[in-house]
């Protein structure tokens, strides 16, 4: 390389630097002004010209988020639900996908691709039909309702089966001779296989349930039957404008996953990207 | 418990079939499953019940602590029933209740609004207190101002009168004091109103004279009154929105955000005007009874404001009394306790926990002085004395929850200067009558 | 083994996802357009059919087309903004710089934001008085009233909460480009342009290709932000009322909720058309090996 192939190439990094990393900051603000404003006083955080910093932080808008509220009810709902909403699919899925992708057998094409054209529906069209099941159920407003309804995912068939698709016949041949049934195959040979998108689909099923808003927002209406989702949704028509309340409600629903993600950032990086291969 | 149980069992049952098919590769595995999911399935066998557990739905979380002393005090008289009181914000209220109406999921007690209450009476969903009335287990008469005619129906009644409330007019002192200004008073009258906002108004430094906020009951309502205008004709069948006089109000209420001595719509949504008042930002707005304890809480105006009546207009001093009531669910598991609860809730000694928490006018007859003299420092006496000015919430008709959750939408269009008052005054007559027509 | 008892074992594999399909989604499909003809009373207690009159009266309905171009407008908008900066983001990323990880870190966290959570602080940050973007600016814009930036600030929230996956999803596209082919350039003595054009584009059209029709199917369902960020007393709501937003005020807040269903098929076959459209002419644009 020449002189000046390098010391372009050494601009190009600069430039690229600077854009990332003022892209960075914007992406940052959010979080940023969301903590600060949950430390103002409600004037401070209406003040004009604006504030950036709280003279004295104050902690009333997390005392009054928790008092007005049900967060640790918010809490264990959304944990638990998101933990239904995991397990179950990944144990369905894994095991219709396995059957998809490797036992012949007679209308699989057709049901594979009736289970995921259902990816292709949007998904309030299942709320007011599934809203009057619940109901029948005698399940509105009950933390069951939460997830009874997403014990599968299309998205979750699709993928796996894809990855199942990728692995050499020849384990499987030599499990069916030492006399082992399909299941056992499935659950002995081939899930240790596709171990990493298995993780993938754990961190996007647990993000989709955390994250969910209209679902809860509809079915649930006590206090102690909502999610964080539902829950700071909520917050805003109790509390109005008064902001530091809402970011401090707000703060407390995001943090638990930013913390996952932070502790499991490669997981979740690697196996998102991971997942984007196959599909 | 029981239903987290069912959760762990299913669970248990989902890994114990996994269990079987994957004991082991030998030929069709004869192992027997040893792990059984016993330490879930035996339970389920609740001791007798005894011991219930009533729920109690209310909107209003400023009125939260009031209810829960009620419920303590319910509670030390029948130690065998517990009650959950549940705040579902206004917001979102009637949205949860008709959502629960039809699943069997009321609260076993919750409060109601007299626009609300026709639908869920006529579909059956209340439980009627008819024969309790009638065996004398109740007096109906025990309550202020015909309060108890508004939850009844075909001559069914359902509702326990709860409590009642007026608007006023909440003036910050201090304001009025720098501008050298006298405080609002009964000579008021909206011109008056117009033209003080006016001279308190300092944009520049984001103080405003009034909150001439897109508001119904504590908001234009009493200004279509005042001016003679109408909301709903009184045989409840025909909009008044397009009344000339009701037109003339709401122009003239949104005049006052065009002279700058209202912040803007949007300065309003960014900020609620009752958070601005707290803040010491808004001379004047009106406000309900029932948010009294509310802004006085906020430290920056405390002992700085007060109340006075609404200013009269061209034809008389408009104000809207609407009375809460407290109903039982007709699908309720447990009916009798939710009965002696509700009697309770109707209750003098009800009634005075109210009055004396301030939380709101108790509809008791002879109970409201306690609630007069609950915040001494406070003209509160003016809302008592506007009943007489008062005509009932606009309420009754099955038609009343659907327009009344399309007319603000409406009316935003005018108050964030999209269309002409006059123009969403008309669409909104037009959505009424409509809205009426179908509920037939 | 036989193929017999491998059908049952297949059947039974399948059956815990086929029976979940059919109960939780092909039936409510089913009830969803039956709903559609029918009108409910008394919270849906009781139903008459009433053929095609809520279509009717949708597609007389002014406010429907406007809604129907909102939700439009915004997936126009929405789905080439993300696709261009995530492919954007992800070639900056896939070089040897330095704080690669911090930077994925950092552009994927919105992606595990709660889009509820972050709506409040959207709120605050567009805030006429107080609001930090119009303190930068120096400007004093009303931008969540104004009919003409509202939807700009919902499609700046949307790409910021959705940059983070489709960069990834992208980056591991990029990084699945046999390096052989930019060996093989490189001898040829190609431009860094070229390369991009010729090479890693044709290449990335796959993952480009699955990754608008993810955001595509998603975009057509924007419903949290309005409802959170704008509010149904905005000035600026007929503007940006979505189909979804439409649905949801029908069915659960003025009680009709046949007319939301005739809503939401509507909406349900615009996406199949879309999909339909985009995999047709995803021979015309997509490479695969």
């Amino acid at each position: 390389m020449t002189e000046m192939q390098i010391s372009s190439a050494r601009k190009i990094n600069w430039i690229v630097h600077i854009i990332l990393l003022i892209s960075a900051v914007i992406m940052l603000v959010p979080f940023v002004w969301m903590v600060l404003t949950s430390l103002k006083t409600t004037t401070e955080a209406t003040q004009i010209p604006i504030h950036f910093f709280p003279d004295a932080p104050s902690l009333r808008g997390y005392i009054e988020a928790i008092k007005q509220s049900a967060f640790p009810h918010y809490y264990m709902n959304t944990v638990f639900t998101a933990i239904m909403k995991t397990i179950f699919p990944v144990v369905f899925s894994s095991m219709a996908a396995y059957a998809f992708a490797r036992l012949r057998f007679p209308g699989s094409t057709i049901l594979f691709v009736l289970i995921i054209s259902v990816m292709m529906v949007p998904n309030p069209v299942f709320y007011t039909p599934q809203y009057m099941m619940m109901s029948d159920l005698g399940l509105v407003n009950t933390v069951t309702a939460l997830w009874i309804t997403s014990l599968i995912s299309p998205f979750a068939t699709f993928l796996l089966r894809q990855f199942f698709m990728t692995i050499s016949k020849e384990l499987e041949e030599a499990a069916v001779l030492d006399g082992c049934n399909p299941f056992q195959i499935y659950w002995h040979i081939m899930l240790p296989l596709v171990r990493s998108a298995l993780v993938a689909i754990v961190i996007i099923q647990l993000q989709w349930s955390w994250n969910e808003l209209q679902w809860p927002l509809i079915i649930n209406s006590s206090p102690e039957k909502m999610t964080l989702s539902s829950g700071i949704a909520t917050l805003v028509s109790m509390f109005g404008t008064d902001y530091p309340v809402l970011m401090a409600g707000a703060f407390m629903a995001v943090v638990p996953m930013i913390i996952l993600f932070f502790i499991f950032q490669k997981q979740f990086i690697e196996g998102i990207a991971f997942s984007a291969h196959k599909g | 418990m029981a239903k987290r149980n069912k959760f762990s069992f299913m669970l248990a049952t989902v890994f114990t079939v996994i269990a079987l098919f994957s004991a082991a590769c030998s030929n069709n595995s004869t192992n027997a499953p040893d792990n059984s999911p016993n330490n879930t399935a035996g339970e389920a066998t609740d001791a007798p019940k005894k011991n219930v557990t009533l729920t109690y739905s209310i909107w209003d979380k400023i009125q939260q602590p009031a209810m829960e002393a009620i419920a303590k005090e319910f509670t030390a008289e029948n130690p065998n029933i517990k009650i959950k009181v549940e705040v579902i914000p206004w917001g979102d209220y009637w949205t949860k209740m008709s959502a629960a109406a039809p699943s069997g999921t009321l609260p076993d007690v919750f409060w109601m609004h007299g626009g609300q209450f026709v639908k869920y009476a006529s579909g059956n969903f209340l439980e009627p207190i008819t024969g309790k009335v009638q065996a004398g287990e109740i007096d109906l008469n025990n309550y202020a101002a015909d309060l108890a005619t508004i939850y009844t129906l075909n001559g069914e009644n359902y509702g326990v009168p709860k409590d009642f409330d007026t608007i006023g007019l909440a003036y910050n002192k201090e304001l009025f004091d720098q501008a050298n200004i006298p405080y609002p008073d009964d000579t008021w009258d909206y011109a008056k109103l117009a033209e003080t906002a006016k001279q308190l108004s300092q944009p520049d430094k984001g103080i405003y004279g009034f909150g001439a906020k897109l508001d119904t009951q504590t908001g234009y309502w009493n200004d279509i009154l005042a001016n003679g205008g109408s909301i709903l004709s009184s045989d409840l069948s025909k909009s008044g929105y397009d009344d000339p006089a009701s037109i003339e109000a709401l122009k003239a209420r949104y005049q006052m955000i065009l002279d700058g001595a209202s912040p803007t719509h949007q300065q309003m949504t960014d900020t609620e005007a009752t958070e601005m008042f707290k803040s010491g930002r808004l001379a004047m707005i009106f406000d309900g009874s029932w948010r009294i304890s509310d802004i006085d809480s906020s430290e920056i105006i405390k002992g700085k404001w007060d109340w006075a009546k609404l200013p009269s207009g061209k034809v008389k001093r408009g104000n809207i009394i609407n009375g809460l009531g407290n109903v039982m669910s007709a699908g309720g598991k447990n009916k009798e306790e939710a009965w002696l609860f509700l009697k309770f809730l109707g209750s003098q000694k009800a009634a005075e926990i109210t009055a004396e928490m301030g939380a709101a006018i108790p509809a008791f007859n002879g109970t409201q002085d306690a609630w007069l003299t609950s915040r001494p420092h406070l003209n509160l006496k003016i809302f008592t004395e506007q009943v007489a000015d008062a005509i009932p919430y606009p309420s009754g008709s099955e038609s009343y929850p659907v327009w009344f959750a399309k007319e603000p939408e409406i009316m935003s269009q005018a108050w964030g200067g999209a269309i002409a008052v006059e123009e969403a005054a008309k669409k909104v007559a037009e959505m009424m009558n409509q809205a009426i027509t179908e509920a037939k | 083994m036989n193929s017999r008892s491998r059908y049952v074992w297949a059947y039974f594999m399948i059956a815990p996802t086929l029976i979940g399909t059919l109960v939780f989604w092909g039936w409510p499909v089913l009830q969803s357009i039956m709903l559609g003809f029918q009108q409910s009373e008394n919270f849906g207690l009781v139903n008459h059919w009433v053929g095609f009159d809520n279509y009717v009266k949708l597609f007389r309905d002014e406010e429907f087309w406007q809604n129907l171009r909102n939700t439009l407008y915004y997936v126009v908008l929405f789905v080439p903004i993300t696709l261009i900066l995530s492919t954007i983001f992800a070639v900056l990323l896939n070089t040897k710089i330095k704080g690669l990880s911090i930077y994925r870190v950092i552009f994927f966290l919105p992606q595990v934001t709660m889009p509820a959570a972050a709506a409040m602080v959207w709120v605050v940050l567009f805030a006429q008085d107080f609001g930090l973007v119009n303190h930068l600016l120096g400007t004093r814009v009303a931008w969540l009233s104004n009919s003409n930036y509202a939807m700009f600030v919902l499609v700046i929230v949307g790409v910021w909460g959705a940059i983070g996956l489709n960069m990834l999803l992208i980056l591991a596209g990029l990084q699945g480009i046999p390096k052989s082919l930019y060996e093989a350039a490189d001898i040829d003595g190609a431009k860094r342009f070229n390369k991009f054009r010729y090479i890693t584009i044709p290449m990335l059209t796959p993952t480009l290709f699955f990754t608008s029709i993810i955001l595509l199917i998603g975009a057509t369902q924007i419903f949290d932000s309005i409802f959170l960020i704008i509010g149904k007393t905005n000035v600026a709501l007929p503007s940006v009322r979505s189909l979804v937003y439409a649905y949801y005020q029908n069915s659960f807040v003025y009680f009709n909720p046949n007319y939301g269903a005739a809503i939401i098929n509507v909406l349900l076959l615009i996406n199949l058309v879309l999909t339909g459209i985009q995999f047709a002419f995803q021979k015309k644009w997509v490479v695969y090996d």
